[in-house]
């Protein structure tokens, strides 16, 4: 069952090499434009991205951080202009199209910002940051044909969630592979792998791995037989992992916080988003945001290798009248007697 | 919750649908544009094709945003993008809640719409009041209540012909008016009286009204209270209203409204109000025609035949007209009959429309035109029926 993430993680591999050799220098110049903005210096930091760009056009990174800056500085329609120029340049990106519905949402243009998202759904279908922000434009254009249906006051609205910008490329992009790719990796891929350490503790690695390890969407048929699970599955242990699973789960339903961050690692990998802080931050204002949600879990498996774990199952969220059933792997890792989540991915 | 039932998840639509698709197929219908592009939806819904669904839904409020079904729809069709759709206006449950009343109203039209698919009148048959139909008489409406729709006929050289059905809202309270302020509809056979322009309306009446005859001579006799019942459209805010939601009016869109006024005939067009209409073949009425033009002949006879006891027998003791008794009325009828010398007296442009409740009653229009002569009188009679002979019990001129 784990196997379709490690098949990706082998193919990987000399992607990250050539991230990580090549980024270096390229890792400090994207941090400097981000700190820039953050520090609120836009001009500068704009500045610097334009420096950068002009020897190198084709940065979808930088190009991505600039299009940030932009709305950051609260210029909308550049911003705008920016990501809509990097859809055309790199139609199969999905982070310009999320990052362009995101801006059209913030002004209120939600049907722009629902075509921007099922673009990027388009390029990448288990794109799980476009799948959420989709399922808010949603829910906020229904909310508001629903108010005009009942001729509700505006203000009976939900709470209008926060919508998640990506702010970096993922370098690997699952439908970029094609099916005779993935046939021949799936050929290359001996059945039985063992698990890589779920926290990278290389240095390199880790910076230059602005790498959710998101899965393509299932495909029946093209998938290579089952490794044999039974060897080495610890049931005990198993019966652990589901608890922590569920309980990961309870919080979330039940907006505790400290206890929902509780179920995650300090090793925790926050796929796609900056920082720590920032996908806490995130997270709290998506989680806070909500009058109710219901998080139920079903389908579960949960396979144990000494201190790793890997739970799948679906996921049926509800929350403001969305709802979303996918499936999704969570990676955990024991520390002392509790499972700690430190890695979270839809699909599987 | 019982019309959600009724209504259920989308598989009532879908045999619905099917059945209108398979009822008129290739045919063109000819309800308002708008209810047909919401059944459209329905049908796609139905069908399993939600995202047609939703784009001819976004089109349809954005052509009509004050549709306020159409946006429930709309909004199910959003929402469904990311969850199944249990219902029509399947929202969050707080909203459910703030606007329960509405959201009511809003699935009982949906359902009203909707049922309306499902059941066509048989083609080329006619409300079970329309016995006789003058050619003159160009148009005729019938309304069913309990499906919240009016239907327009058309009188052809080939009989009534249905042209098109619209969705119409009624009282509050429902049907069988009896008083002033008691917010239900009358039930009876009307005649389009006047028709008030929206220049002299507010906006709450649409683009315009046609008053009805409310009180008739039946519920004058009856002892029925109450006015200003009248067909009109629906403010600049709403599409349509709820099916129960009038004061006692009969209320259509103002696409709807807009055909009715532009094609009746004032102080001419029938309207029947019936909480349930009985839908009957041309032939299937030929019979109870006849046996009142029987009664109706007897009655010339008797007028011609210059017979004033006679033709007195054929009006009820508590006959009554424009709020003559009986007695009152003899001089009148003597002085119509003296008039004609034993000339014939032939009744032109006969109409006549049944009404059975708890009576039997029959409601006559005709020119009374003397042999030799080329004009008369318009004139209205009501009939009764006791055991087995009609009576008038009102005649007047109109």
């Amino acid at each position: 069952m784990i196997r379709p993430r490690l098949r990706l993680a082998h193919y990987l591999l000399p992607h990250l090499i050539l991230v990580a050799l090549a980024g270096s220098v390229r890792a400090d110049e994207y941090s400097e434009v981000t700190q820039l903005s953050r520090d609120g210096k836009f001009v500068e930091a704009l500045a610097k991205a334009d420096v950068f760009l002009s020897s190198k056009p084709r940065d979808a990174q930088m190009r991505l951080l600039k299009g940030l800056v932009q709305r950051d500085a609260g210029k909308g329609a550049e911003a705008i202009s920016t990501f809509s120029r990097m859809t055309e340049d790199f139609p199969e990106l999905p982070e310009p199209f999320v990052n362009l519905g995101v801006i059209y949402a913030d002004q209120n243009q939600l049907d722009k910002a629902r075509n921007a998202f099922e673009m990027a759904l388009r390029t990448n279908p288990s794109y799980s940051a476009a799948h959420e922000n989709l399922a808010d434009v949603y829910g906020r254009l229904s909310g508001a044909a629903y108010n005009k249906a009942l001729q509700l006051d505006v203000s009976n609205l939900a709470v209008v969630p926060k919508l998640a910008l990506v702010r970096q490329i993922n370098t690997l992009n699952p439908t970029k592979l094609t099916p005779a790719q993935l046939a021949s990796l799936a050929k290359a891929t001996p059945a039985p792998v063992q698990i890589p350490p779920a926290a990278p503790s290389a240095a390199v690695v880790a910076q230059a791995k602005p790498v959710p390890i998101s899965e393509p969407a299932a495909r029946p048929g093209r998938e290579a037989p089952a490794p044999a699970q039974t060897q080495g599955v610890d049931t005990a242990s198993a019966r652990e992992v589901e608890q922590s699973v569920q309980a990961w789960a309870a919080a979330w339903s039940a907006k505790d916080m400290r206890a929902y961050f509780a179920a995650y690692s300090r090793d925790f990998d926050p796929a796609g988003k900056h920082s720590r802080s920032e996908w806490e931050e995130e997270r709290r204002s998506r989680i806070e945001g909500k009058a109710s949600i219901s998080v139920k879990l079903s389908e579960m498996q949960a396979h144990v290798r000494g201190n790793n774990a890997v739970a799948r199952f679906r996921q049926d969220y509800r929350a403001n009248g969305i709802s979303i059933s996918s499936r999704k792997t969570l990676e955990l890792v024991r520390q002392g007697d509790n499972w700690k989540i430190v890695r979270e991915a839809v699909g599987g | 919750m019982a019309l959600l039932v009724a209504l259920g998840p989308m598989d009532a639509s879908r045999a619905a649908i099917n059945s209108v698709n398979a009822a008129t197929p290739g045919q063109s219908r000819t309800d308002g544009p708008s209810e047909q592009r919401l059944l459209e939806v329905f049908g796609l819904m139905a069908r399993g094709q939600s995202r047609e669904a939703l784009e001819k839904a976004g089109k349809l409020v954005a052509d009509r945003p004050n549709f306020q079904l159409a946006q429930l729809v709309y909004g199910d069709l959003l929402a469904a993008r990311m969850r199944p759709l249990q219902s029509v206006g399947d929202m969050p449950a707080d909203m459910a809640r703030a606007g329960a009343a509405p959201l009511a109203d809003l699935r009982e039209e949906a359902h009203q719409r909707l049922a309306n698919l499902k059941e066509k009148p048989p083609e080329g048959y006619v409300p079970s009041q329309f016995l006789k139909m003058a050619p003159q008489t160009r148009s005729a409406m019938a309304v069913d209540a309990s499906r919240s729709r009016l239907y327009f006929f058309e009188n052809t050289g080939s009989g009534m012909q249905l042209k098109a059905d619209y969705y119409v809202s009624v009282g509050k309270a429902g049907t069988s008016k009896s008083q002033e302020g008691d917010q239900r509809t009358p039930l009876g056979v009307y005649f389009v009286s006047s028709h008030l322009d929206r220049k002299t309306l507010t906006d709450f009446y649409g683009i315009g009204a046609l008053t009805l005859n409310y009180p008739n001579m039946l519920d004058v006799r009856r002892g029925k209270s109450g006015s200003g019942i009248w067909l009109h459209g629906t403010p600049s805010t709403q599409f349509s209203r709820a099916p129960r939601s009038t004061d006692g009016c009969l209320v259509l869109s103002n696409p709807d409204i807009r055909v009715l006024i532009d094609n009746i005939s004032l102080r001419n067009t029938p309207i029947v109000v019936a909480s349930q209409l009985v839908w009957k073949s041309p032939k299937q009425l030929e019979e109870p025609a006849a046996a009142f033009a029987e009664s109706l002949e007897s009655w010339r006879q008797a007028k011609v035949s210059g017979d004033l006891k006679k033709t007195l027998s054929y009006y009820t003791p508590d006959f009554s007209s424009y709020g003559k008794t009986l007695d009152q009325f003899k001089p009148l009828l003597k002085a119509e009959m003296k008039a004609l010398k034993g000339r014939n007296l032939e009744l032109k442009d006969l109409s006549y429309f049944q009404w059975s409740d708890t009576a039997e009653t029959m409601v006559v229009s005709f020119g009374e035109v003397m042999a030799g002569k080329r004009t008369g009188i318009h004139k209205r009679q009501y009939w009764v029926r006791s055991s087995k002979e009609w009576k008038i019990f009102f005649e007047g001129v109109h």
